[in-house]
């Protein structure tokens, strides 16, 4: 335990200390993404079913990142990816719609909004010192009761039939092309956000935490401060990008933010790049949302197959394809003369 | 020496990967009791939880009344009539005393001399007999636990630190209940950092320091070495 | 009135079965099954396939639950051994992934081929009047079996020896195995006693309503619930909470309304983990 405390208090100044040399690794990849994906609409930009599927693809992207910042750096098994995505997408759409408010306005607030949510539970959690079970039913709970409150505020909500959206119907939103560079623009964004966060005084607390909590505590990290700081930053991110989902595609349901639809593929997405790493989400979401458009045709097996690959993936591959890659990598190097981990 | 009930040979174990059990054999004869003395953090408890199977051994063997019993699980080990009471008791919370012991006897069903023969030898487990184990004082929890460990007639009762929590008073009337069970012919192997009780009981002992066997013998040998009695007797 | 009461114990003994079968699995091994409702519904759409079939109803019910017990007893010797073999909180986090990729593969696999197979299980014969109350011969059968069943449970854990050494396996695993129990024994035939309590929810429940094949999610979640509030691992922790629940659903949802009712049941178990995670009677079994 002495070891690790001395580890992590070199961590500190390390971070701080490193520079612009190290900018370029760990900035470097985000922009290898962001160039890859803003290839992609050049192939489909023709096809308006294949950029639907795309762009919730990117979509996905944003949501993995958010719950990667709240699961992957501090442990928080956040159950509600979808509802606070959806407390973004309904109280946006309510406050353009209903209340008048400019669009861009709304989604900031609700935005706000979500933070809040996300950010009490987050406090709740740590301030009970509740463990990652609990802390996953508690924001089941909150899930499930979102979807219940959609459900029955009819008035608000729309309830089943759900709500059409005016705000956003013909701004930069409105077509294909042109709200996939939003969204890319936002899962950039979201990455250049991770990676800010991991570099900072902050993220190394986060990484702390992660690697031994006694340990952190010891060398005065403020667990509970930086695990509730992590859960409203990561809910503002899911507000956002529900809120501007919902203003793109005009319409909003029950299932838009169910945990069905949202978490489940959040939690198998992350699960696969790498929880905790830059690009596990990126690959992630990209892999799932292609294996979906190959299954669309067996729309009743889509189920089943996921259950099948969440069950392969945490018998077989616990860690994450990133992981795994970077520790094949650092092998393949360190057998070459010099180690560095990476992720 | 020659009808081993347990023969160690060459024992380490640690956690993480460090040993901090080296190397250690011993022998325990039937009816003999066996002191293994040691400080704080010798490794006395690292090595019972590798005999006993409650840790994987790094390496070495362990042999019990002729069985090979090397890398056996826990639960199998107590069933071939090896029982071990750690010192953290590890009693069930919210059983009662008569529940607590009826699982001494698992997989068989308790039967009631054996029952009756725990609380004579422990009438203060008979008062309590209803209470549940997690609200006794620590005195009678450590009577429990040693209870608990009769009811499946072990051929070989390993303790460790019997004395760990208990008053001056109290440690000596556990030792007075273990020279009893001696009597009863009982084999016994003890760990124990409260050496003169130790030595008093035993009838031969082994000195680990470091995780190594440092020294061995009879228990009157020990308590007449000099380094022990420096270092164990502060005489 | 009296009404009311009556129905929140009908459906509470549901629960309280419900949340049973979940609490006893997550006490032993820390596993909380995501799939139980599935198993429970899988359970219903066997005995309404084999009724079907024209197998009796009695035949099939056992066909039914032993079916179950045996999904549970195979999910348990396959899927959860790399999961006994974690400690701590990757234990609880890794089981409970498998199990809700299980949950999808049964749900998956029902909607695909069963989508509007049903059980119902129907009682003939006039209401009996209790209390004052007209109550279902349905619901009173189904209620009988339930507390035959949870006598059965109580006796089981108390007096026998496999009993008391599942009990010994849930508060000190370790002293457990120094009794010489074997953890990983209890742990697969309770899998099972799960998967058969599963099977005794659907059957129960299908003599007063219809179990649906989409029905699985809604009953882990209802099982979640009551065995949360219970306190996970307390079997008479989940009967009382699960009538407690029973009785406060059936109220909120005759004066208040439905989706509120949900919320409710929700809140109470989000409230109980915050305020006394160990469970409204605070003590393992």
């Amino acid at each position: 335990m002495t070891a690790s405390t001395a580890s992590a208090k070199e961590g500190a100044p390390n971070t701080a200390a490193r520079g612009s040399a190290t900018a370029f690794r760990d900035f470097a990849p985000i922009a290898v993404v962001a160039v890859l994906l803003a290839l992609v609409p050049l192939n489909f930009h023709d096809s308006r079913s294949m950029m639907t599927v795309i762009i919730a693809g990117m979509l996905f992207l944003s949501y993995t990142i958010a719950f990667n910042v709240i699961f992957g750096s501090t442990g928080q098994l956040f159950l509600c990816t979808g509802a606070l995505a959806g407390i973004g997408g309904f109280g946006s759409v309510i406050l353009s719609d209903r209340v008048g408010i400019p669009m861009t306005l709304s989604i900031v607030l609700a935005g706000a909004v979500a933070a809040v949510f996300g950010g009490l539970l987050s406090w709740i959690a740590v301030s009970r010192s509740l463990d990652t079970i609990f802390t996953g039913i508690v924001t089941l709970a909150f899930s499930l009761s979102f979807q219940n409150f959609v459900l029955g505020r009819r008035d608000l909500t729309g309830g089943e039939n759900g709500l059409r959206v005016e705000a956003g119907k013909d701004g930069l939103l409105d077509t294909q092309v042109k709200p996939y560079y939003v969204f890319l623009a936002l899962a950039v964004a979201y990455l250049i956000l991770f990676r800010l966060l991991q570099r900072s005084h902050i993220g190394w607390a986060f990484r702390a935490l992660r690697d031994d909590e006694v340990a952190a505590e010891l060398s005065g990290v403020d667990v509970t401060r930086y695990r509730v700081y992590a859960g409203i930053i990561g809910s503002a991110m899911l507000g956002v990008a529900g809120a501007i989902f919902a203003h793109h595609r005009g319409f909003i349901g029950t299932s838009t933010y169910s945990f069905g639809s949202v978490d489940v593929r959040v939690l198998v997405m992350l699960a696969f790049g790498g929880i905790g790493t830059l690009i596990g989400p990126v690959l992630g979401a990209a892999v799932f949302t292609i294996l979906d458009e190959i299954l669309v045709s067996y729309a009743q097996l889509r189920e089943v197959l996921y259950g099948v690959v969440t069950v392969g993936l945490f018998l077989g591959f616990r860690q994450g394809v990133i992981p795994a890659l970077s520790s094949l990598w650092d092998r393949v190097v360190s057998s070459g003369g010099r180690g560095r981990k990476s992720t | 020496m020659t009808d081993h009930l347990l023969r160690v040979e060459g024992l380490s174990a640690g956690y993480l990967g460090e040993n901090v059990v080296h190397d250690v054999s011993l022998s325990v004869g039937k009816g003999e009791v066996v002191a293994v003395i040691g400080s704080n953090g010798a490794g006395k408890s690292t090595m019972f939880k590798a005999i006993c199977g409650l840790q994987r051994a790094t390496s070495g063997t362990v042999e019990f009344a002729h069985a090979d019993l090397t890398a056996k699980k826990a639960h199998a080990i107590v069933r071939a009539g090896m029982v071990y009471v750690p010192a953290e008791r590890h009693l069930f919370p919210h059983m009662s005393v008569r529940d607590n012991l009826a699982l001494g006897a698992y997989p068989k069903r308790p039967r009631p001399e054996q029952i009756e023969f725990v609380f004579n030898t422990f009438p203060r487990l008979k008062e309590r007999a209803t209470q549940h184990a997690g609200t006794m004082s620590g005195g009678e929890q450590q009577m429990l636990a040693v209870g608990r460990a009769l009811m499946s007639s072990p051929r070989l009762l390993m303790l460790d630190e019997p004395t760990t929590g208990l008053s001056p008073l109290l440690a000596s009337e556990a030792y007075a209940a273990l020279t009893d069970l001696r009597a009863e012919g009982l084999t016994i192997l003890v760990a124990e950092q409260q050496v003169p009780l130790a030595l008093g009981l035993a009838d031969r002992g082994y000195v680990l320091d470091h995780g190594r066997i440092e020294l061995t013998g009879t228990a009157q040998e020990l308590a007449d070495d000099p380094g022990v009695r420096k270092a164990y007797l502060g005489v | 009135m009296t009404a009311v009461v009556l129905d929140g114990i009908v459906l509470g003994l549901q629960f309280a079965i419900l949340g049973a079968g979940l609490t006893l699995v997550y006490g032993l091994g820390g596993v909380v099954n995501l799939a139980h409702g599935q198993m429970a519904v899988f359970s219903a759409i066997v005995i309404a396939r084999l009724i079907d079939h024209g197998v009796s109803t009695f035949l099939a019910v056992m066909i039914g639950i032993a079916a179950v017990g045996v999904l549970g007893l195979l999910i348990d010797l396959s899927l959860m051994k790399p999961v006994y073999r974690q400690k701590g909180e990757s234990r609880v986090l890794l089981g409970l992934l498998l199990m809700l990729g299980v949950g999808f593969i049964i749900d998956g696999v029902l909607e695909w081929k069963y989508p509007i197979e049903a059980l119902t299980i129907r009682i003939s014969g006039d209401p009996i009047p209790i209390l004052g109350v007209n109550m279902r011969r349905g619901s009173l059968i189904a209620s009988g079996i339930i507390v035959v069943v949870g006598a059965s449970l109580v006796l089981f854990f108390r007096f026998t020896t496999f009993g008391r050494a599942t009990r010994s396996v849930i508060q000190d695993e370790r002293g457990a195995r120094l009794c010489g129990v074997n953890p990983a024994t209890v742990r697969t035939v309770i899998f099972g006693l799960s998967g058969v309590l599963a099977g005794v929810v659907a059957v129960t429940r299908a003599m007063s309503t219809p179990v649906v094949s989409t029905a699985g999610v809604d009953l882990t979640i209802f099982a979640l619930i009551v065995a949360v509030v219970g306190g996970l691992g307390s079997v008479s922790g989940s009967f009382f909470a699960g009538i407690l629940l029973g009785i406060v659903n059936t109220f909120s949802a005759f004066y208040i309304g439905t989706y509120i009712t949900t919320i409710v049941l929700l809140l109470a178990a989000a409230l109980t983990i915050v305020l006394r995670p160990s469970g409204l009677l605070g003590e393992k079994p």
